[in-house]
């Protein structure tokens, strides 16, 4: 239990370091931090100059991940990312040259920019694990996960990402704009901010991480929440306002995602206030609008939340 | 997709009666709408809209004429359903077009009320309904085949709710009534006859009226059913006479003694817009809305527009106006005067050989009978002098002919005398012992007055052909093969092949219950009903009846519905947590449906400080025994404990 409580103490210090640079934004820092807690791979989305990149950045440096960046154009070809075998005259064989893929934390900034060729590169990496380049299987380091950012889809020049591949993402988070006050204290602090980026501590090392992904799966989940959970599942899949229901991956998505949840706010077991923090993040990417209720699926998961009895069948 | 096959199925009983043009604008707005759906075109503007509607108008004035009566506004009903079509861009606009089919669907029963229409109508629902199931069923611009059996068990389901209204549901006058029907030919015998009427109408195979007897049915020769009275003859033609021509001392019925064997027997009019009804003689029904005139006729004050079901007793035996009064003996000697001159000498002759009115009208049927008088369904036109002409030149006449030159001629000689007019025969149906009267079996024949005999029915056809009143029309003219020349279809034509003749007959009698317990169960018969079942009616009786039989035929389909479904079990820790809900509830702070109990135990602890501590415990116990990792020992005791605080909880 001594430990529990030192990767809390720990866990609130990460919180609180990232909370330095993106201000006036605790849940969403919380909810990457659940996300990568989970072994998920989270993709930020939101307009440009909203802090997706800082907040990434900040992710790395606090939970002391080697990290690339990659800034996604649309000229970016596979190769780019995975690495490429280059000869190597005076020695006569080919030699591999890693790509910035080859790292614990992949920021891939603005991943709509590129073509559907690089982006389903990336995202069977993220799927296997692993990459195989010119029929040789190479396994990525561990942990790894890829922090990835996009404008939402309706900008000019972007590929948007297609449903399939967006469930590779265990987590979307949207950043919003900052509450006043917080943009207020951004103004006044703005050249003390930039050095703060760089002064970032490591507030949890390698070994943390793998307490915390071992802690998970000792969280408790009772029949009763399972039974919530279950109810809120089987609403996507009858419920029309969508056209196509969350799949048993999503699912477990939503339960890695509230255990991890639970853990965080040092509990041993889940309660449904874990299931509706992670509920949005989770799953509103997953699932498509159906029928005459085109719009915002987030919207549609926040009804279908107050649709959904807690405690009654 | 499934609401367009119902669309198009809706419309096809109304193909006959609808102009030609409103079949081009469902073919066009079906064509518009798939070709919004291929995304080739787009919706109409509001300009198009607009012309299209005012067209449809315009149109619709020039081939009616009118906008009022049935037929217009149902085409007028019928171009907005297709109109609808090329509007449909959202699931609002499918629900008025479908909603709008079902009401199509019942404009289909104000023109024909037939059994094949019956079971159409109900495809059509089907269709209707599975249209709308599919409406809302995922992937809903998919065609899916299996909704239509959703849609039948769901209309399966509605059936017994359907029969419990039809029979007990009140029926309820309309609040305003339409010219219906404007245009709808009056069908049967008219209220004047001309010679070459009747012949006229012995070209059509449809069906007059259909009866059931009681007992055994009487022979052909008897069954002379009686409509029209004409007493009066004016400008070559017989009228019946008008109500104001009659004074009112003789507009009442002189009831005759009723003697001898009564004929009891159930009859089913089919819709003629007149109001006269048929029966044999001497004919009275207990119906109230069936009225008795003083020519022993039976009347239905409202046109028939709808099947009519009424029952008659009858004494065939019955002296009719054993003394004839003054005015009515006047009207029924009136000869028109200076037309026919030769006519009205043979009968002066007549007079003069036979004293005896009997012996008189027995003269002029054998003068029927041997001289060359030929009974056709072609007789030639007759000119001014008719009478004259056919009495003594082309000898050849229908019915009618025979009828108004006897009526004429006893009249000439001081006989009171009338022609009748109405059906005589009949097709036996062998399957439920019905007859059938079609307008073919149309006839005219003849009453006169004899002192002591009251009015009797003399029937001059007989004296020239025999045979049309012991074998029906087809037979008397069969070496002519004029019968039914004029419709070349009709069934009644391959009565020789056996197997459709069977099916005829047999279709003819579902008809007959079909009328008799359907289309016949109007208010009047209704009450009966219900008094027969339930004693007196009274208002709380009958909604107790009809809610009653709600619930008898709901409460089956509801225990079906509800033990279909796996009904999931709520545990006793949640029965409590939902008790302790109640409770807060009841207080003014019930739960929202996605409301954790923790977030719902701090609202509550907010709006009831005073019960803050409890509130809490009841939550960290619920909290505790449903979410944590329990050993089943401390679980059972910790149940108690919530169970008691949920008890004790006083707010």
């Amino acid at each position: 239990m001594s430990d529990m409580r030192e990767l809390q103490g720990a866990l609130e210090a990460a919180v609180s370091e990232v909370g330095k640079v993106v201000l006036g934004k605790e849940p969403q820092i919380r909810l990457a931090l659940c996300c990568l807690f989970a072994r998920g791979h989270l993709l930020i989305e939101d307009l440009p100059g909203m802090g997706k990149t800082t907040l990434s950045q900040a992710l790395a440096k606090v939970l002391g991940l080697d990290y690339k960046r990659v800034q996604f154009t649309s000229d970016l070809m596979p190769a780019d990312i995975l690495g490429v075998s280059i000869f190597d005259r005076r020695e006569s064989v080919f030699n591999f040259h890693p790509g910035p893929i080859f790292t614990q934390l992949l920021l891939a900034d603005e991943i709509n920019r590129t073509t559907p060729r690089t982006q389903s590169a990336l995202l069977e990496a993220m799927a296997e694990g692993q990459v195989t380049i010119e029929g040789e299987t190479r396994a990525l380091p561990n942990p790894f996960f890829v922090i990835a950012t996009q404008n939402p889809i309706d900008q000019s020049g972007t590929y948007p990402l297609p449903e399939s591949q967006l469930d590779r993402f265990l987590m979307r988070l949207e950043l919003g704009y900052p509450h006043p006050r917080a943009e207020r204290e951004m103004f006044e602090r703005q050249h003390h901010l930039d050095t703060e980026r760089v002064n970032l501590k490591q507030r949890i090392d390698a070994s943390q991480l793998e307490q915390i992904r071992q802690a998970v799966t000792q969280v408790h989940a009772s029949a009763s929440v399972l039974d919530y959970l279950q109810r809120l599942v089987a609403y996507t899949r009858q419920a029309p306002e969508f056209a196509v229901g969350l799949s048993p991956r999503g699912a477990l998505a939503i339960l890695q995602c509230a255990k991890t949840w639970a853990l965080m706010n040092n509990r041993g077991h889940l309660v449904p206030e874990d299931i509706q923090m992670v509920l949005p993040a989770v799953t509103a990417h997953r699932l498509i609008p159906g029928g005459d209720y085109a719009g915002d699926s987030l919207a549609l998961v926040v009804q279908m939340q107050s649709n959904v009895d807690v405690v009654r069948p | 997709m499934w609401s367009v096959i119902a669309q198009f199925a809706l419309v096809a009983p109304h193909l006959a009666r609808i102009p030609v043009w409103v079949i081009g604008v469902y073919l066009f707005a079906a064509l518009w709408r798939s070709m919004v759906y291929r995304g080739r075109w787009s919706f109409p503007g509001r300009m198009l809209k607009l012309a299209l509607i005012v067209t449809s108008f315009i149109s619709l004035y020039l081939s009616y004429g009118t906008f009022l009566g049935l037929e217009p506004t149902v085409a007028l009903l019928l171009i907005g359903f297709a109109l609808k079509l090329i509007e449909l861009a959202q699931r609002k606009d499918a629900y008025v077009l479908l909603f709008l089919g079902y009401f199509v669907c019942v404009t289909e029963f104000l023109f024909s009320q037939d059994l094949l229409i019956v079971f159409y109508s109900m495809f059509t629902v089907l269709l209707l309904t599975t249209a709308l199931l599919a409406l809302h069923q995922p992937q809903q611009h998919k065609f899916n085949p299996r909704t239509i059996r959703l849609a039948g068990i769901m209309l399966l389901q509605a059936f017994p709710l359907m029969v419990v209204l039809f029979f007990l549901f009140p029926r309820i006058g309309p609040l305003w009534t339409v010219p219906l029907k404007s245009q709808a030919a009056k069908t049967g015998v008219s209220d004047f006859m001309r010679p070459g009427d009747i012949s006229r109408l012995s070209q059509s195979s449809e069906v007059a009226f259909r009866v059931q007897f009681e007992g055994a049915i009487p022979n052909a020769s008897q069954l002379y059913w009686r409509g029209l009275v004409f007493s009066k003859l004016e400008d070559g033609a017989w009228r019946s006479l008008d109500y104001y021509e009659v004074p009112a001392t003789e507009r009442r019925q002189k009831q005759p003694e009723l003697v001898g064997d009564e004929i009891r027997y159930d009859i089913i009019m089919e819709p003629t817009q007149q109001g006269w009804l048929y029966g044999l003689r001497h004919a009275e029904s207990n119906r109230s809305k069936v009225m008795s005139t003083a020519d022993f006729r039976l009347y239905s004050p409202v046109v028939l527009e709808d099947e009519y079901h009424y029952t008659v007793e009858s004494w065939p035996d019955a002296v009719l106006e054993s003394e004839l009064s003054q005015w009515r003996r006047k009207t029924e000697l009136a000869v028109p005067r200076g037309s026919n001159p030769e006519t009205l000498a043979l009968a002066k002759e007549l007079r003069l050989q036979h004293k005896n009115d009997r012996d008189l009208v027995n003269a002029i049927l054998k003068k029927f009978n041997e001289e060359e008088y030929v009974y056709t369904l072609e007789p030639p036109l007759l000119g001014e002098q008719a009478m004259d002409e056919f009495l003594f030149q082309t000898r050849r006449g229908f019915c009618e002919h025979y009828a108004y030159a006897f009526t004429l001629l006893a009249r000439a000689a001081g006989i009171p005398a009338r022609v009748v007019a109405g059906y005589q025969g009949g097709e036996v149906n062998p399957v439920n012992k019905t007859i059938i009267v079609h307008q073919f079996d149309a006839h005219a024949w003849t009453e006169v007055w004899l002192e002591g005999e009251g009015w009797v029915r003399v029937d001059p056809t007989a004296a020239v052909s025999p045979d049309r009143i012991e074998w029906g029309l087809e037979r008397a003219v069969a070496t002519e093969g004029s019968f039914l020349s004029d419709s070349p279809l009709s069934l009644l034509n391959f009565r020789s092949v056996v197997w459709v003749n069977n099916l005829r007959l047999r279709y003819d009698a579902l008809t007959w219950q079909w009328q008799s317990w359907i289309v016949g169960y109007d208010a009047e018969t209704q009450y009966t009903v219900l008094q027969n079942w339930f004693g007196e009616i009274s208002a709380r009786k009958f909604v107790i009846v009809l809610l009653g039989s709600w619930a008898i035929v709901l409460i089956p389909v509801g225990i079906w519905l509800l033990t279909k479904r796996p009904v999931k079990a709520i545990s006793k820790l949640d029965k409590y947590y939902l008790t302790y809900c109640d409770k807060l509830g009841k207080r003014g702070l019930s739960r929202a449906m996605g409301e954790t109990p923790g977030n719902y135990a701090v609202r509550a602890k907010r709006k009831f400080p005073g019960s803050a501590s409890e509130i809490d415990r009841i939550n960290g116990l619920y909290a505790q025994l449903s979410y944590q990792d329990k050993t089943p020992e401390s679980g059972t005791q910790l149940l108690t404990e919530f169970k008691r605080g949920v008890q004790r909880l006083k707010i």
